[in-house]
C-alpha cells in the first residue's frame, strides 16, 4: 500500500504592502501632529473647575515664571505687545488670543498684558488647568 | 574604435526597498512619541474694548476689589471668599440681565497672584457676567 505524504505547506506572509501602510501612518501622523512651540515657556497654569477643554487659537501670548512675556513662543516687550497682537489679527484674521500666565504673576506685570489685548481687539481665551470641585 | 553592443551596458539597477519599512517604522515610533494630545482648556472672554470704558456707563456696575489674598465684594467691600463670590455672583441672575448689565469690574491691586485673578474670572464668566478692565487712568481714581 503506498501512502501519499502529504505536501508541507509553506506559510507566506506577504510584507511587500508594509512599508505603503507604514508611510500612509507617517502621513497621518505628520498632518495631525501638533508640535509644542512654547516648551521652553516655564509657567505653571492656575486652576478652576470653571474651565473647558477648547479649540487651540493661532495667537499665542505667554507671561512665564519669571515675568517675561512671548508672543507666538518668541519674547516680545509689553510696550509692543499691542501692536504685534494686532499685526498678528490682521494677518491670521482670527481674534481670539490663548493667553497662558504663570499663576504667581502679579498684577503689576499681568494687568499691562490684558490692557494691551483688549485695546489691540482680541478676543482673551485665558488657559488654565481644570481643578476638582 | 570599439563598439560595446547595447545589451552588454544594460544592467538592471535594483534599489534595496526592504530597509524602507523599517525606516518608516522607526518615523511612526518618532511621531508617536513628540506628537501631544493635550487639548487646551480655558474660556474665552468677552471683554469690553478699554475704549468702551464701561466704568463710566451711567449704569452702577458690581465691582470686586481683589487686594492681596482677600476678595472684597461691592462697593461696600465685604470680604468673601471664592465659594462666597461664586454664589453671590449666582444670585445676581446675570443671565436674565440684558448685556450692558452684566458688567462686573474686578479691581485687582498691583500684589495680586494671577492664581485669584484667574478663579475670580472664572467664577463670573461661570455665572455669565462680563470682565471689564479698568484702565490705569480710572485705577488711580480708585
Amino acid at each position: 500500500m503506498s501512502v501519499r505524504r502529504r505536501k508541507r505547506m509553506r506559510a507566506i506572509v506577504p510584507t511587500a504592502s508594509f512599508a505603503d501602510i507604514a508611510f500612509l501612518l507617517n502621513i497621518f501622523f505628520m498632518v495631525t501632529s501638533n508640535f509644542i512651540k512654547e516648551g521652553h515657556i516655564e509657567l505653571t497654569q492656575p486652576r478652576s473647575p470653571e474651565i473647558e477643554p477648547m479649540k487651540e487659537g493661532q495667537v499665542s501670548v505667554a507671561l512665564d515664571k519669571n515675568g517675561d512675556l512671548w508672543l507666538q513662543g518668541k519674547p516680545c516687550p509689553v510696550e509692543v505687545l499691542e501692536e504685534g497682537v494686532k499685526a498678528l489679527i490682521a494677518e491670521l484674521g482670527e481674534k481670539t488670543v490663548m493667553l497662558k500666565i504663570d499663576k504667581d504673576i502679579r498684577q503689576e506685570k499681568f494687568g499691562p498684558v490684558f490692557l494691551a489685548l483688549s485695546r489691540a481687539g482680541a478676543e482673551l481665551a485665558l488657559i488654565g488647568q481644570k481643578a476638582k470641585e | 574604435m570599439g563598439v560595446v553592443p547595447l545589451a552588454k551596458s544594460k544592467s538592471l539597477f535594483e534599489p534595496e526597498l526592504t530597509s524602507f519599512a523599517d525606516i518608516a517604522f522607526l518615523l511612526i515610533v518618532f511621531f508617536i512619541l513628540t506628537t501631544t494630545f493635550i487639548t487646551p482648556a480655558g474660556n474665552k472672554l468677552d471683554i469690553p474694548s478699554a475704549s468702551a470704558d464701561p466704568a463710566k456707563s451711567e449704569d452702577k456696575q458690581l465691582t470686586i476689589t481683589l487686594v492681596g489674598q482677600d476678595i472684597r465684594y461691592g462697593s461696600q467691600g465685604e470680604r468673601v471668599t471664592l465659594d462666597d463670590l461664586r454664589r453671590k455672583l449666582l444670585g445676581q441672575n446675570f443671565r436674565a440681565k440684558p448685556p450692558g448689565k452684566r458688567i462686573v469690574i474686578v479691581n485687582a491691586r498691583p500684589d495680586v497672584p494671577y492664581e485669584l485673578y484667574f478663579e475670580v474670572v472664572m467664577a463670573i464668566h461661570g455665572a455669565d457676567g462680563v470682565l471689564a478692565l479698568l484702565e490705569e487712568e480710572e485705577k488711580a481714581k480708585k
